[in-house]
């Protein structure tokens, strides 16, 4: 196994209280796979991200429990010197917002180049034509001359192609996209994911993507996780999920969306609002919103249940969801 | 289609770039709108659709009056509200509100909710007498799904879909005929989007609005919409109704855009096939000749670059009948299934 995650708990400090951003979360991942982490803001997929990355800030963040094991080593042991070897190199990060990841005062080219001078060494002069090499691999038109522009100078869909040259630069074997097609336009959207799908099926790397949007999850993903309030409240391959979630949650965010394909009548809207971290109900965490809350999901947390050997549901009812 | 209460012709907003601090002159202009028409009908709502620096949410700045546009009309029940103003442009424009996208920015935080949802009241005192008005902004959180109670409280006390429900509740305050949402759920969770898009939805019954809804968003706008535009650069590019735009688009950018959509349903996966655009949108301060499209498009030819396509029933479909046949800009118009038919009844719930 690449990514191995257990039990992982962070929390913040904030004005109010401790908030549980992250309460227990297990996940895997394979080499080639792709793991689609799908929440609503303040769900703690970004939390997650960041701290299996290891660029949390803390303080005011605080690891408070699990093991994150990449290749069998657990990264929270190591040192932060062995872990800056492991980050860039073996596993590297894609961000959402590339205007803002991007140093806007280095020219695109000197911050491609400097992957390959940090990690490996490499002179100047052919770590430009290493970066160069890499533009054209993410298609960018006239690299040779475009590799002196700064930032700013591209387009969105541009500049997020750099940022995946850069994630990519020294074949890593675990990527973390957060978001990475969001802030883009559908055609262009089309565009990056494909080009992501297409880098990935070559390097045979795990990625893992990190997503509110449904319908990129349907496009490229194999395994799902659904977040809620900081845990993984279900995780199956992705037609199982799609054909029967077995989470209420799960099941009222399929029914929420409306269909390119089916005029609807009224929407399916969950009722309620996602909970603060700092409040987070007891019991089942989704109870207040759930349609089939019964008196033990107030009192007791559900455990990620088994549905079978490749899915899990923290659900108490999680075969009647399933049945519809 | 019902009587119309909108009618927009030849709309055109250019913003001038300009060179030089002492010495101003002009080197070009941004064309964000370059010759937009459309026609809305009573209780109807028209949906507006395109990427980012189409020119939708100008569009939508011009319909309320926030924006004087360079050349065109903008008529409400037959008046050019482009050449009002004064007291006949301040009457007209209560009919005529706006909800915003972000609804993080578009509340005043000094101001409680009462004073917000209120404050339309304030322009225009006719509307509502004085010691009414902290009713009636009770009675209007009321109607959009919020207790009366909060009155009192200020906008950072709410979540993202509230404050948009409170943006909603400002807009209803004057009894407008036309709502103009520019891209009014897009800031908000996929969970709490539905709720808001019901609310539009039964607003619209409960008070016979007609609205301009602005969206990025292709499948919610097919959702809400009896009509749809598609905005390329500064024009509509392909018009009808929802079943002939996504069922039956004949506008190659239309098609594009349809294709590139993510369906959420693993299973279309490998049915579908995507049109992937190459290249970025041209930028508005120079617009390519002939077709604006031509630059992306998959099927351009020399006549492309030569001819500017109107938007009109394209001439191979002059004799023919069916869900084809509508406004559609392009010379080589042709009818391309993009969105894979379903078979349903798998489908969660």
């Amino acid at each position: 196994m690449l990514l191995e995650v257990r039990d992982l708990r962070v929390e913040f400090r904030a004005r109010d209280g401790v908030a549980h951003a992250v309460n227990g979360v297990t996940c895997q991942v394979d080499a080639g796979e792709t793991l689609a982490v799908l929440g609503e803001s303040g769900s703690g997929k970004s939390v997650t991200a960041q701290t299996v990355m290891g660029i949390l800030d803390t303080p005011p963040g605080r690891i408070t429990g699990g093991e994150i094991l990449f290749r069998g080593q657990d990264l929270l042991k190591l040192k932060e010197d062995e872990r800056r070897r492991i980050r860039g190199a073996e596993m590297a990060m894609i961000f959402q917002d590339a205007l803002s990841a991007l140093n806007p005062v280095l020219t695109v080219g000197d911050q491609l180049g400097e992957m390959f001078v940090v990690h490996l060494g490499t002179s100047r002069k052919d770590a430009r034509a290493r970066a160069v090499e890499l533009m054209d691999r993410v298609r960018i038109p006239a690299a040779a001359q475009r590799v002196r522009d700064y930032p700013h100078q591209f387009s969105g869909g541009m500049r997020q192609r750099i940022m995946i040259a850069m994630a990519l630069a020294l074949e890593p074997a675990l990527v973390i996209a957060d978001e990475p097609t969001t802030a883009l336009d559908v055609t262009v959207q089309a565009q990056v994911m494909d080009l992501l799908a297409e880098l990935q099926r070559e390097y045979r790397m795990g990625l893992v993507l990190i997503t509110h949007d449904l319908g990129v999850v349907a496009d490229v993903a194999d395994r799902i996780a659904v977040m809620y309030a900081g845990r993984i409240v279900e995780s199956a391959p992705v037609h199982d999920l799609y054909k029967a979630p077995a989470h209420p949650y799960t099941r009222g965010l399929l029914d929420s969306i409306p269909r390119l394909d089916l005029k609807g009548r009224e929407l399916y809207a969950i009722k309620g609002l996602p909970p603060s971290l700092t409040r987070i109900p007891p019991g089942c965490a989704f109870h207040p919103r759930c349609p089939m809350a019964r008196d033990v999901c107030r009192t007791d947390p559900p455990p990620l249940y088994e549905v079978d050997e490749q899915r899990g549901s923290a659900c108490h009812f999680w075969r009647e969801c399933l049945d519809g | 289609m019902a009587e119309p209460v909108l009618e927009v012709e030849g709309l055109v907003k250019h913003y001038p770039l300009t060179r030089g601090v002492l010495f101003r002159r002009q080197i070009g202009s941004v064309k964000a709108v370059d010759g937009v028409d459309f026609t809305l009908g009573r209780g109807e709502t028209l949906g507006i659709v395109g990427e980012s620096g189409c020119g939708k949410s100008t569009v939508a700045k011009l319909l309320c009056h926030l924006e004087r546009p360079t050349a065109g009309a903008i008529r409400y029940r037959g008046e050019d509200i482009t050449k009002l103003s004064g007291k006949a442009l301040k009457a007209v424009r209560r009919n005529i509100q706006m909800v915003f996208q972000d609804p993080y920015t578009s509340l005043n935080p000094r101001m409680t909710v009462g004073d917000i949802v209120g404050e339309p009241y304030e322009i225009h005192p006719e509307a509502a007498p004085k010691g009414d008005r902290r009713r009636r902004v009770q009675e209007l959180l009321d109607v959009v799904g919020l207790d009366p109670e909060y009155v009192n409280r200020y906008p950072h006390q709410f979540s993202g879909g509230q404050r948009q429900r409170i943006g909603i509740a400002r807009g209803l305050a004057l009894h407008p005929e036309i709502i103009v949402a520019d891209e009014p759920v897009s800031a908000l969770d996929v969970s709490v989007q539905a709720q808001v898009i019901n609310l539009m939805d039964r607003l619209q019954a409960e008070f016979e609005l007609s609205y301009v809804f602005i969206a990025h968003d292709l499948s919610i706008v097919r959702h809400i919409s009896d009509r749809v535009a598609v905005m390329y650069l500064g024009r509509i590019v392909e018009t009808g109704t929802d079943t002939e735009i996504y069922d039956h688009p004949t506008h190659p950018y239309t098609q594009a855009l349809l294709s590139a959509v993510p369906v959420p349903d693993p299973d279309a996966r490998d049915r579908r096939e995507r049109i992937i655009l190459s290249g970025d949108v041209p930028s508005p301060a120079d617009i390519p000749s002939g077709c604006r499209f031509r630059t992306r498009c998959f099927k351009a030819r020399e006549r492309c670059a030569l001819e500017v396509p109107a938007l009109a029933v394209p001439a191979e479909f002059r004799y023919a009948t069916g869900p084809a046949v509508h406004d559609s800009a392009c010379h080589f118009a042709e009818e391309l299934r993009v969105v894979p038919a379903e078979e349903h009844g798998n489908g969660p719930g």
